[in-house]
This record gives C-alpha cells, structure tokens and sequence, in this order.
C-alpha cells in the first residue's frame, strides 16, 4: 500500500463535522438496518409455518337459523348432502369453529382422572369428512366413521363428551410423551373419558398466535349451533375454489328461508387476517429500512461529490506532483472507509444496545449476532460503493488545473 | 429582506438541484415516516371519554383458579365478570350509572324491505346511553323499566337504521329480532370510539354493535356472547341455568361513581361480598376487587400494540438519519459558497444577516420538505388504509380505523417539519456565519 492512512486521517480530523455526520448516518443506519431485519425474519418464519390445512382450496360457508321453525340437525344434513354434490367438492363437514381464524374452542384434557388441569387444548367438532376436508393426513390409527359422529350438543346437555378423538402429533406428544397414545383413554374436565383412535400430521388450529398452535384434537361430532349459527369447511379440486363459492353462495341464499347465509369466504381471507399486523409490520420494516440506506447512500454519495468539487486544486495538485489516478481513487475510497468504520464501530455498540432493549422491553428474542456481521459488510459495501463514482470523478481531474488558478 | 432572501435561496436551490432535490426527500420522508407511525399510534392510545376518568370504572373480581391465574397478568384480575357476581354489584344502588352487558349475534328480519341479515347486538341495560355518551339522531334509549322484566325494543346504529329503513325517523315502528317483534325506540347517530374501550374482549378497534337490547333478554332467549366466554372450573353446565349459575366470565360490568366516597363505599361493597363469598368456600385467590377507569384499563388490556411503539422508534430513528443526512449536505454546500459569503461578509453584511440569509434558505427547504412530507403521509396512511380494508373485505373495524389523518396530525406534521428542519439549518447556518471572510477572499 502505497498511500499511508496517516495523512487521511489527519486531513479527516482537521476538518471533522462532515466525517462525523457521515459516521453518525452509518452508526444508526446499522442500528436500525440489524434489528428491522431481524424482525422482519421473525415474521417471515411466523407466517411461513406450515398449517397443515389445504388453506388455498377451502372456503367457509356461515349459516344462521333465526326462526321458530328451524331445525337444525335437518339442516345441517341437507346442507352438507347439497355441498357435497357441488362438482368441483372433494369434501365438505360441518365445523365448530375457523381454523387459523382467532376464534376457537378449547377444554382440558389430561392423562389421569386426577391430574391438575392446566392447558386448554383447542377442538374441533367434524364429521368423517372433516380431516380430509382440511386435508390433514392420519398418520396413525384411523378416520372417524359416518356412525361414529355424534348429535350437537344442546342446552340440554351441553357438557357431554364424545367416546373417540383424533389428536395432531403435537398433542400426542404433550400428552403422552414416552407412549404410543393410540388407545390411550383421556379424560375431559369433568372426568368423563374418551379413547384416541387416531393421530393427525401437524395441524394448526384456531389460533396462529398462540404459543402452541398445533395442539389440537377433533371430536366426532356435528358442532354445536354456536349463537345459531353452524360453519361449514369446502375443500375443493385447485383452482375450482372460487367457481364453488360462487354457486354455493347463490344456491345456499335461496335454499332455506328459515337462515340466513352470514357469509362465504375463502380460508385465506382468515389467514390473511390473522396474520395482517405481522404483514404490514414487515412491509413498513422493510420499507423504511430500504429507504434509510438509500438516503444513507445517497447522503453519502453527494457528500463526496462535493468535496470532490472543493478539493479539485488539491487533487490536482496531487496528480502534477506525481500521484497517479488510482491513488488519488484509493485516497476517496480509503477516506471513505475509514469514515465508515468508525460508524460501524458506533453502530455495532448502538445496534447491540438496541437489540438488548427490544429484547427487555418487547419480550423479543435476543439479537442474533449474525445479522450484525451480515449489516456491517453491507453498510461497508454501501459506503464504498456510494464513494466509488466520485472518486472516479476525482482522479479524471487533470494536473494542469494545479497551476491554472495561481 | 426577506423576499431577497428568499430570491437568494431559491437561487441557490437553483444551482445545485440535485443536492436541493435529495435535501427535500429525505426532510419529506423522514417526516412523512413519523406521521405515519404517529397518527396510528395516536389513534390508538387515545382515550374517547377522558373526561370521565374519574367517574367511569369498569369492575372486575378475581373469581379465577385458586391453582393459576388468568392469562398472562397474574397481578390483574379476570378482564370479564360471572352473572352471579355482576348481578350481585348491580342491585346496590351506589353507582349514579351501572351496566352489565355482552354482545351476541342476532338476525333482524321484516324490516323494511331488506331480506334477513345476522347483525351484532348489545345486550345492556338502560343506562348504557347515558354513561358511554352515546349520541341519538332518533328517539332515545329505553328507560330503566324496561330493563326488568325486559320489554321488547331495540336501538339500531345509525348505519343500520339507513340500512333498513333508508336513513328515515323509524322510531315507533317494529322489527323481527331472532323472529321476535321489538319495538324500535331510538337510532343512534355515528358513534365509534376508538379503541371500543367499554368492550375490548373482541377487536379493540372494531365499531360498536349495530343494535341494543335489553340484557334480561339474554337469560329469558338463552343467549351465548359471541366473543369472550372464559371458565376454568370443573363443574357440570348443560343448560342455560346451570351456565348462569357457573364460574364462567363473559359480562362486562361499568359503573358511574360520582365522587370518592362514592368510589370507596363500591369498592367496600364488593369487598365485604368478596369477604363473605370467601368465607363459603368461593374466591380462593388473593383479594382483587377492582374498580379501573377507562385510561388504566386501556393500559391494562394493552390497547397499543408493542408493534406501534418499535415503529414509532423506527420512524423517528429515521427521521434522525435524514436530519443528520440534511446537516452534512447543507455545511458542505454552505461552506462550499464560502467565497460568495466572504465577498457579503467584506461588503458589510454583519454576521447576523449572514446567518438569517442562511436559515431562510434552511426554511425554505423545510416548507418544502414538510410540504412534501405531509403529502406522502397521506398517501401512505391512504395506502395502508386501503391495505387493510382489502384484508377485511371492506367492513369497518382493525387497523383501517387508524389511519385517518386528523387535524392533530397536520399540526403535528408542520411543527415536526418545521422544528426538525430548523434544527438541521441551525449550525450549518452558524458555522457560515462564523466563516472569517479575508481567507475566503485572498483565495480569488
């Protein structure tokens, strides 16, 4: 190296606000750029969990029996018969609740009659479509059967269990860690039992926020008419999801003056809509983090072309004295990351400081340090990059301007 | 002066338009980035009735499980009361204003010429209108004798009553609810606080219910709330009865207390009740009887999303960057026309018009950038708006009724604009003014 960084360095403390400013720019660009990316990936990793549900191909239907005359066992049969006729259905079943919608149930369930009873395990009431209507595999054991399926509950008798549940693998494993749970009995609330005679892939269930979604287990049984109301899932051939919503929806209207339909709607508009805060949180993240190193870049960009312009009889100067172009390049570029540097250097202890913070203050996970090597060299590469074109500009200055203004 | 100042500035902009173009976009982003958090977040931590702070409380107990406590508080009590408990506090006649309430889904039919349709009701009772404020366009609540045993009329929100009845006066006349005749007494006028402070186990943003019942309704019809319903003790609940008798939470409960003795006999109310449910073998947990006014129950039910707050910080932290971007590119152009100020300087302008000639062109730029700014705000809170009402579908409720851009949020926008540009003009002008004019001069 034949340029000493001495001299650049006391060149930049002689006439230091600008470095400054500069370094201060890349210390909180790195803060922000380190810990919006981390997030963000939080997100990611957040809404790219798989559901195990065919979420693109189902939609939901939302019926309300309002009248004196309304029945709704019939109903729900004549409803189902109808939906599964709908070419273009591969399976339909009445359900308790949304999946991925926010809005659930869930009941105890534990291993003894005398356990303590601490976790609520979210339910599905479904019939003996209902797994491959969310297109959930059994991996173990086996489907309910069509006489398996019991009758709603009623205000008659609302705290009946059923004798069968399916569980997904997740619950299999919290209840039954060291054992095979097929067969194994459990035991609801009020102690009356059930056996499980099946076991699911993972599934997501009600609630995608919840620390364990996937911890889940079916009932067979027609669900209860909730306010009711009584929801139906519809798997359909990919592709058909829309053209089946449309026929059911214009059909369902009309088929019981008795209802009302609340609503047809495709499964993502409930996903969509319980993951939307992440969504957005990671658009704007995004958004100002791009903007932030833009401005950064171009801040620093304009600035180097300005001292290139102020500096022209020095460079020139420099060049009839015998510097060639690519020291005079090399000068801007190492000004430049010496700058960067000591911005890195802040922005490290600030980023760091940051992340701790979020971390106390939001419960978020601590700052994988991976992120700050990962923002250091692009906060680098930024500054060398923005400082590039002017050095260029720099060097192209010829020597004979050292001696036109004397 | 100040006109040639100012033809002096937009000179300068002029000769470099480049660095004036990137000095207004980052002044405009950075302002338009904090607008836009802190509109939301301002809509958010706003308390519709703070003027009632210190009448309006809502009243929780500790019912919950002796073993564990609800959810994620353990220092705060269930958010949501059982019937027996609630009924209990609503017979005493301390509170000025009492109600126990939930909301549940219904289906409105024979009205007008609308064909069926499910709509959310509130069952509450009579002093629901007056304790919330809660405006009417037509007629009125129903009055406290209709509350027990209950009368058949219902209250219809402004947009339901333009629904059904095409905006026009229909007090007086009947509907189907659940295919039960009611009797319309009144019609609210628009009324959404936000957050929907007197009912957050739903959305906390979502609008209020589209009609109003009387809450003995809900035991006579047998009634589910459609949000919240929370029990944690084994016990057999097979019909109505047994689930009204239960430990299950699912009512909210406000009361009006006019004063602090008025405060301190409720709360020796619920307390002496508490002491002597105890003693029967209920209440195992802790004392926690707790009467919450409206801005400590926001903060209790954390009503601003952490989420809002890192973005705030984000915003402003951006805001920073862009200022301190503008600093360094404003010193460089100022000193890089020291010459020209030198020759100003050596013709007799003092330092101070030096100075005021400079932070002109700073202002300038700011009514620029925060012009700008303001635009791109709207634009942005546009955008998220429409993101969010796409999501929903276009029904009201969640974050799209954040995002208006009140009159608040413009003054907020040009004093932030204004302020953070001045500050970022402030030392480049300074250090200009410092310059010594001679070594500026000998150089020419």
């Amino acid at each position: 190296m034949s340029i000493a960084v001495r001299p650049i360095l006391s060149a930049l403390l002689r006439n230091r606000t600008g470095a400054v400013l500069v370094a201060m720019q890349i210390a909180i660009a790195l803060a922000v750029l380190v810990n919006a990316l981390y997030i963000v990936m939080q997100r990611v990793e957040k809404i790219g969990r798989p559901t195990g549900i065919d979420v693109e191909n189902i939609l939901v239907v939302s019926s309300a029996g309002f009248s004196e005359r309304f029945r709704t066992v019939p109903s729900i049969q004549e409803d189902l018969a109808y939906l599964r006729a709908v070419s273009g259905v591969v399976g339909a079943t009445p359900i308790n609740a949304i999946p991925l919608s926010g809005g659930g149930s869930s009941s105890p369930l534990v291993t003894s009659p005398d356990a303590q009873r601490s976790d609520n395990f979210n339910y599905f009431e479904v019939d003996e479509q209902g797994l491959d209507t969310l297109g959930v595999h059994v991996v173990a054991g086996r489907n309910f059967r069509h006489d398996e399926i019991g009758p709603p509950l009623t205000k008659q008798d609302a705290s009946r269990f059923v004798p069968q549940i399916i569980v997904s693998r997740a619950l299999a494993q919290r209840l039954f860690p060291h054992q095979s749970p097929l067969g194994q009995r459990v035991y609801d609330a009020l102690n009356q039992t059930a056996t499980i005679i099946g076991v699911v892939d993972p599934v997501m269930g009600s609630w995608p926020g919840n620390e364990h979604p996937d911890w889940v287990y079916f009932m067979p049984r027609l669900p209860f008419a909730f306010g009711g109301s009584t929801s139906y899932l519809v798997r359909t051939r990919p592709g058909q999801r829309d053209t089946v919503m449309r026929i059911v929806e214009a059909h369902l209207a009309k088929s019981n003056p008795d209802r009302v339909i609340n609503f047809v709607r495709p499964l993502t508009y409930f996903k969509n809509l319980s993951y939307l805060g992440d969504s957005t949180m990671e658009t704007f993240l995004l958004t100002v983090t791009g903007l932030l190193i833009a401005i950064t870049g171009l801040g620093i960009f304009a600035l180097a072309t300005f001292n290139v312009s102020t500096r022209t009889k020095q460079i020139g100067t420099r060049r009839a004295v015998g510097a060639r172009r690519r020291d005079i390049v090399r000068y801007f570029l190492i000004e430049n990351g010496l700058i960067t540097s000591a911005g890195v250097v802040a922005g490290c202890a600030l980023a760091l400081g940051t992340g701790y913070w979020l971390s106390l203050e939001y419960a978020l996970p601590r700052l994988d340090l991976y992120y700050l090597v990962g923002g250091v060299l692009t906060l680098w590469a930024v500054g060398q990059l923005a400082a590039w074109q002017p050095a260029r500009r720099a060097a192209s200055v010829p020597p004979s301007v050292a001696t036109r203004t004397v | 002066m100040f006109a040639y100042y100012t033809r002096l500035a937009l000179k300068s902009f002029r000769r470099n338009p480049g660095l004036t173009a990137l000095m207004v976009i980052a002044i405009a982003l950075g302002i338009a980035v904090c607008i836009m958090t802190l509109t939301v977040y301002h809509a958010m931590s706003g308390n519709p009735i703070w003027w009632k702070n210190d009448r309006l409380y809502t009243v929780t107990m500790d019912n919950w499980d002796p073993q564990e406590p609800y959810r994620e508080q353990p220092r705060l009590p269930p958010p949501q009361m059982t019937y027996k408990d609630s009924q209990y506090l609503f017979a005493a006649n301390i509170p000025e204003r009492k109600v126990v309430m939930y909301s549940t889904n219904g289906v409105i039919s024979q009205a007008g010429s609308v064909t069926p349709e499910r709509v959310s009701t509130r069952l509450t009772s009579a002093d629901f209108f007056s304790m919330f404020e809660v405006p009417f366009l037509y007629g009125s609540g129903w009055s406290a004798a209709a509350d027990s045993p209950p009368q058949p009329v219902i209250v219809l929100s402004r947009e339901e009553n333009d629904k059904l009845f095409g905006g026009m006066n229909s007090v007086g006349r009947t509907l189907r609810w659940n295919d039960r005749e009611f009797r319309i007494v009144g019609v609210l006028d628009d009324w959404f606080p936000r957050p929907r402070y007197y009912d957050l186990t739903g959305g906390n943003f979502d609008p209020p219910e589209k009609a109003y019942i009387p809450f003995a309704w809900g035991v006579e019809l047998e009634l589910l709330s459609n949000e919240d319903t929370d029990c944690w003790k084994p016990e057999k609940i097979d019909t109505f009865k047994d689930f009204v008798a239960s430990d299950c939470i699912w009512l909210q409960m406000w009361v009006e207390l006019p004063d602090a003795a008025a405060r301190a006999r409720m709360q020796s109310l619920m307390d002496g009740y508490w002491a002597q449910q105890h003693k029967a073998g209920r209440f195992q947990r802790p004392r926690n009887n707790r009467l919450t006014n409206v801005a400590h129950w926001l903060r209790d039910r954390e009503v601003v999303a952490n989420d809002n707050r890192v973005l705030v910080g984000l915003a402003f932290a951006f805001l920073a960057v862009c200022l301190i971007n503008t600093v360094g590119l404003l010193l460089a152009k100022f000193l890089n026309g020291a010459a020209v100020t030198g020759v100003r300087r050596a013709l007799g302008a003092s330092r101070r018009q030096i100075f005021i000639q400079h932070l002109i062109e700073v202002g300038a730029l700011s009514v620029l950038g925060a012009a700008l700014g303001l635009a791109l705000a709207a634009l942005g809170l546009a955008a998220v708006h429409h993101l969010y009402s796409a999501a929903h579908l276009g029904h009201r409720g969640g974050y799209q009724e954040l995002t208006h851009f009140d009159s608040v949020g413009v003054v907020w926008a040009l004093l932030l604009a204004l302020a953070a540009t001045l500050a970022a003009g402030l030392y480049p002008a300074w250090r200009v003014g410092r310059l010594p004019p001679a070594l500026y001069l000998k150089s020419q």
